[in-house]
């Protein structure tokens, strides 16, 4: 079975929309327009702000957020290099910033069903002068930022499609709120807004839909199409302190799977603990949430853990492809695209927060020089990409380009030249290894080994959800685009792929719960393609 | 048609509870607050009425600390027209002397309706609005599921155990509203920006501690594992553990 | 010596069950040589006064006025006030409907605060010592209440009445200083319907699963749910929902329909993940199902193993009885 047979096409004809239509709701023009209030959205923000301010320049500057309040749809790790933070507040000490502790010890293993062996940790996973972070408190500390210096952070609304006009970005259209499970107007419906701006910046995350859309439609290429993780985290507050940064390989993924886990100290008695696999894994049956439900039962993690609660559960994707998969330009005519919808994550050293925050700092700069000069051709915001290009963010993913993508070949042969690849900076090989995109593996059929969670250490998928904080009207109309027909093994997959159980199989075909869904896009990337819903619908993490 | 809408920036309901280090006050870490949800019927019926008379002026007031400021801004998008934060360091445990702070603030209003939310899913305390109502002279209906408004005469109802309460009194009036009254309006674009310009006051007060002191705040005891009940006798049984133990009943 | 006024209720002339909670809690707070008196207000004669020495009412008093055939909240609250301010250390009522309005309304006209739903009391060096419920039941609160005098409305269902017997001598008298009602006038009294509460609003949730067999069965559901009164709504599963059995407003156990009753009653639900996910946090669960392995059991704090069709009846009737 091949998954991208069941895909349906990403719908283009909602997606862009000409800006002659109306949305019917209200009307909004700003100087700059930003999508998704995340690292990557808030420091563009921030730096703009502060541009115009030193030039003495009003900006309108609007950031849309598809979550009820500023971090709730965030989550990551997280370790973070705290560079571009400094560069992005130059007056500010590392302790004035929203990080955790700083790392003092980190430790990688690699576990099979009984031991923990420990491995010298590979030098791109090194964290020394690096901290751990809540994704969620560095995005709030950041909006609080970005609203001080002027800018508008507008939650609770996603945006649903690009307004254009001939090949120009001009804005965006939001979701309806409102609507009833048959998606007609209910009582307290809001029709549509549309924001529009000279330019518009897509920082909507992991596979970002309007940026996926503007590629598709631009036909924008990359070397290799991009490919994906899916992580799941959980956050317990436990009885012992945990000493180290700890990452994991190998067990309970089998050797052609390429993934892992993390164990983060956030406070003494708070750990991040999650787990990481690649979406190209070719068993029917992957279910990175029942991985991480296992791993908890390893006698390496397990004291670590027990005795403590489970307090947060949440799950996202992480753009995989690096360097090969990277657009052929992140720009074009009045619109930029940032951090994870761009794929600037590095996957050898696990990290793309502080990629996203420089690249929104790179944003600004092009998005000022180009409203200065009342130029937003695609040339002149091509600076954007000039910038990046001439940065570590290339430099880092260039040098490291084919690591990741040598492991689909399988951890062992993956591993060794992985080594090599680090050894030479990344000369050898040299040239690209070619991937296809994840939903082209197929996947073989295996064997199930049920997993009864003991609601002590390990918890259902519905557990998970509800420890997301996830509140969404139960009443709220289908968003994902699922197949017609599903077959009674691709209702499994999706079961199983989905960790918050949004899809079920049953025994005449396949049930959705668009409700439980927690905007993860796992299935965006392997099957039923994921729209947004009214704002403030998914989870409401805290601290992930 | 003038209303004063009285609000309170609430824990959202389904925070974990955690006790603060002083062993009194709920751990702020990892906490949402937002507007109270009864009080969101309150603000939609403020609005309604408002804009049900044509004309008028919508109020919206708070006592706490100055993050309620935040809460009054989306008081403010939802539609209300200018705010006022009583702002303390810590809301008083005696809610006298929180209504005593409100009754003077709105003294000088001249309100045809003050709203309030029929509780506050903190403290449960539901005795603010009818405090306010006393020290205001004015007649008060409390959880009010349902209101009709003649000129100067009203009629709300209110639910018991049983029925449903049909008052009448005049205005103006205190009123403490119960889900089921309305469905709130979600902000605007529009509304939210205009929000950004309204006016909010912020008026620091300094209250007493009052007549109630907090000595502590604890969990309640875990849940004991349940017990299965049996044979002939075993649906008296279960009455008799709901009433006696239980004490649901 | 500590006085307390108990403030009892009652409806059509029968004294309220929670009355003899009230006087149970004040006798608490007054103490074995304290003083409790009640206090009725009433449009004529009330059944049931006899009684409530043996829970430790020293005197029950009886103030009558034609406004009080119904609730008559300014007008008690003025009674009340007069007859406490200057003569009892604490005046207890009961966190009922009524009781929560007029609470706070006697707390304002004595310029004090209300200690509110108070479901533990004592004495601590002279000064009264409450707990009560906070944050939707998740933590408790222990407050000191200094403000003389002391104005506290007791939960419902958690004072278990204790006979302490005392004299009990009934003084009759007509209320002095109201004309009227006042400004607010309850005009009528509608019976509310059972099940028209939406389930996350209820009290008590009864809810149905495959169990029930089909459709029409379900009526059992809702005679049980009446049973436990006009604060109890009727759930259904998710498997129910689905098969169109009942409507989706019922369901418990979705994502956004989390309901945390105080007493929530599964009868023949298994209990999916799902469903445990949408109810776990009620206060007390009871489980009524064949299936002794049935999931829904290691949540439930009260289970019955047995034949629905058998036991369901027999707790709405044994309920009904209780109610009489």
């Amino acid at each position: 079975m091949i998954p991208a047979q069941y895909q349906l096409p990403l719908p283009l004809d909602r997606l862009i929309q000409d800006a002659g239509t109306v949305g019917g709701g209200d009307r909004m023009e700003v100087d700059a327009l930003i999508v998704g209030a995340g690292p990557s959205g808030l420091a563009a923000a921030i730096s703009l702000a502060r541009l115009a301010r030193e030039r003495g320049r009003e900006l309108a500057i609007a950031v849309l957020e598809k979550a009820g309040a500023l971090g709730e749809h965030s989550l990551s790790g997280a370790v973070v290099n705290p560079a571009p933070f400094r560069a992005l507040f130059p007056g500010l000490a590392d302790r004035e910033f929203p990080f955790r502790a700083p790392v003092s010890r980190e430790r990688v293993h690699f576990l099979t069903s009984r031991h923990a062996l420990p491995l010298p940790t590979p030098p791109p996973m090194r964290n020394r002068g690096n901290y751990v972070a809540s994704l969620c408190e560095i995005v709030r500390w950041l909006g609080a930022e970005a609203e001080r210096l002027g800018v508008t952070v507008l939650t609770g609304f996603p945006a649903a499609s690009l307004l254009v006009r001939e090949h120009q970005v001009v804005g965006v259209r939001t979701a309806p709120l409102g609507l009833d499970r048959a998606g007609a107007p209910g009582s307290a419906y809001q029709a549509p807004n549309d924001l529009t701006a000279p330019v518009t910046a897509l920082a909507e995350g992991t596979r970002g839909l309007l940026a996926q859309a503007y590629f598709e439609w631009q036909r924008v290429p990359s070397a290799n199409p991009e490919t994906f993780a899916l992580g799941v985290k959980e956050l317990w507050e436990v009885p012992r302190p945990l000493d180290a940064v700890i990452h994991t390989l190998g067990w309970p993924l089998a050797p052609e799977e390429f993934g892992g886990s993390f164990l983060y100290p956030l406070e003494p008695g708070l750990i991040a603990l999650g787990f990481v696999a690649g979406l190209d894994a070719p068993r029917a049956n992957f279910d990175v949430h029942d991985l991480l439900q296992r791993l908890k039962l390893h006698p390496y993690v397990r004291p670590r853990l027990e005795g403590g609660t489970l307090v947060e559960w949440g799950a996202k994707t992480i753009p995989e492809g690096g360097y090969h998969a990277l657009r052929a330009r992140r720009s074009g005519a009045g619109v930029l695209v940032l951090g994870d919808a761009a794929g600037f994550v590095d996957v050898p050293s696990l990290k793309g927060i502080h990629y996203a925050v420089q690249s929104g700092i790179f944003a600004a700069r092009a998005m000022f020089d180009a409203l200065e000069a009342r130029d937003v051709s695609a040339e002149r915001l091509a600076e954007y990409d000039r910038l990046v290009d001439q940065s570590f963010i290339r430099g880092d993913l260039y040098a490291r380009r084919n690591i990741r993508l040598a492991f689909t070949r399988g951890l062992y042969r993956g591993g060794l030249a992985a080594s090599a690849m680090i050894a030479t900076r990344g000369r050898f090989p040299g040239t690209r290894i070619a991937v296809g995109a994840d939903a082209a593996v197929p996947r073989r059929a295996d064997h199930d080994l049920p997993m009864v969670p003991d609601g002590v250490l390990t918890f259902g998928k519905l557990d998970g959800v509800f420890k997301s904080g996830n509140a969404t009207r139960d009443t709220i109309p289908a968003h994902l685009l699922v197949p017609r027909d599903v077959p009674a093994a691709l209702a499994q997959f999706y079961a199983h792929l989905c960790p918050a159980g949004v899809y079920e199989a049953l025994a005449d075909g396949l049930r959705v719960n668009p409700a439980n869904c927690v905007d993860c896009k796992a299935t965006d990337v392997l099957g039923p393609r994921w729209t947004p819903r009214e704002g403030g619908s998914g989870p409401r993490y805290r601290r992930m | 048609m003038k209303i004063a809408v009285c609000i309170k920036r609430v824990p959202d309901s389904e925070i974990r509870v955690a006790v603060a280090a002083d062993g009194k006050s709920l751990d702020e870490a990892a906490v949402k607050f937002g507007l109270n949800p009864y009080d969101e019927f309150a603000v939609e019926e403020a609005l309604r009425r408002r804009e049900h008379a044509g004309a008028g002026e919508v109020v919206a007031l708070s006592v706490g600390p100055a993050a309620v400021q935040e809460t009054l801004r989306s008081v403010l998008a939802m539609g209300a027209d200018r705010a006022l934060l009583l702002q303390v360091a810590a809301l008083p445990a005696d809610a006298w002397i929180v209504a005593r702070a409100l009754a003077d603030a709105l003294a000088g209003e001249h309100c045809d309706l003050i709203l309030f939310g029929k509780l506050a899913i903190d403290d449960y305390n539901q005795q603010v609005g009818p405090m306010v109502a006393e020290l205001l002279g004015v007649p008060c209906v409390t959880a009010v599921s349902a209101l009709d408004l003649e000129g100067e005469q009203a009629v709300a109802q209110r639910e018991i155990e049983g029925g449903i309460e049909v008052c009448r009194f005049p205005l103006p009036a205190v009123l403490t509203v119960d889900k089921g009254l309305n469905e709130p309006r979600y902000p605007t674009l529009k509304g939210i920006m205009a929000a950004k310009r309204k006016p909010l006051e912020v008026r620091p007060v300094e209250l007493p501690a009052g007549g109630i002191e907090v000595l502590g705040l604890r969990l309640p005891s875990p849940r004991r594992p349940g017990r299965i009940v049996e044979g002939p006798g075993a649906v008296a049984e279960l009455v008799r553990l709901l009433r006696e133990e239980a004490k649901v009943l | 010596m500590t006085a307390v006024l108990a403030v009892l209720e009652q409806r059509e002339g029968t004294l309220r069950s929670v009355s003899r909670e009230v006087v149970t809690g004040s006798r608490h707070l007054a103490g074995p040589a304290g003083r409790v008196d009640s206090l009725v207000l009433a449009a004529g004669a009330v059944s049931g006064l006899d009684r409530l020495g043996d829970f430790g009412a020293d005197a029950v008093l009886v103030r009558t006025h034609p406004a009080f055939e119904r609730y008559a909240p300014e007008s008690a609250a003025h009674v009340i006030s007069q007859a406490a301010s200057g003569n009892y250390d604490a005046v207890v009522l009961g966190a009922t409907a009524t009781g929560r309005d007029l609470g706070a309304r006697v707390a304002a006209k004595l310029r004090v605060p209300l200690a509110a739903d108070v479901t533990e009391v004592g004495s601590d060096d002279g000064s009264f010592v409450v707990g009560r419920p906070v944050y939707g039941g998740k933590a408790v609160q222990t407050l000191r209440v200094t403000a003389r005098p002391a104005v506290i409305s007791l939960r419902p269902s958690v004072f278990t009445p204790v006979e302490h017997p005392k004299a009990g001598t009934v003084d009759t008298a007509p209320a002095v200083g109201i004309a009227d009602a006042g400004r607010v006038v309850v005009v009528d009294v509608k019976p509310a319907r059972a099940g028209t509460l939406d389930v996350s609003e209820a009290a008590v949730v009864v809810s149905g699963g495959r169990g029930l067999k089909e459709p029409a069965n379900f009526a059992l559901i809702e005679e049980l749910a009446r049973a436990f009164g006009t604060t109890a709504s009727v759930g259904a599963s998710r498997a129910v929902v689905d098969a169109g059995w009942r409507p989706h407003a019922e369901q418990v156990g979705q994502t956004g329909k989390t309901v945390s009753p105080a007493l929530y009653v599964a009868v023949g639900i298994s209990g999916a993940v799902q469903h445990l996910a949408g109810m776990r946090s009620s206060k007390v669960i009871v489980a009524i199902n064949q299936d002794r392995e049935a999931p829904i059991f290691n949540v439930a704090d009260y289970g019955i193993v047995g034949d629905l069709f058998e036991v369901v009846p027999a707790l709405t009737a044994a309920l009904t009885r209780l109610s009489r």
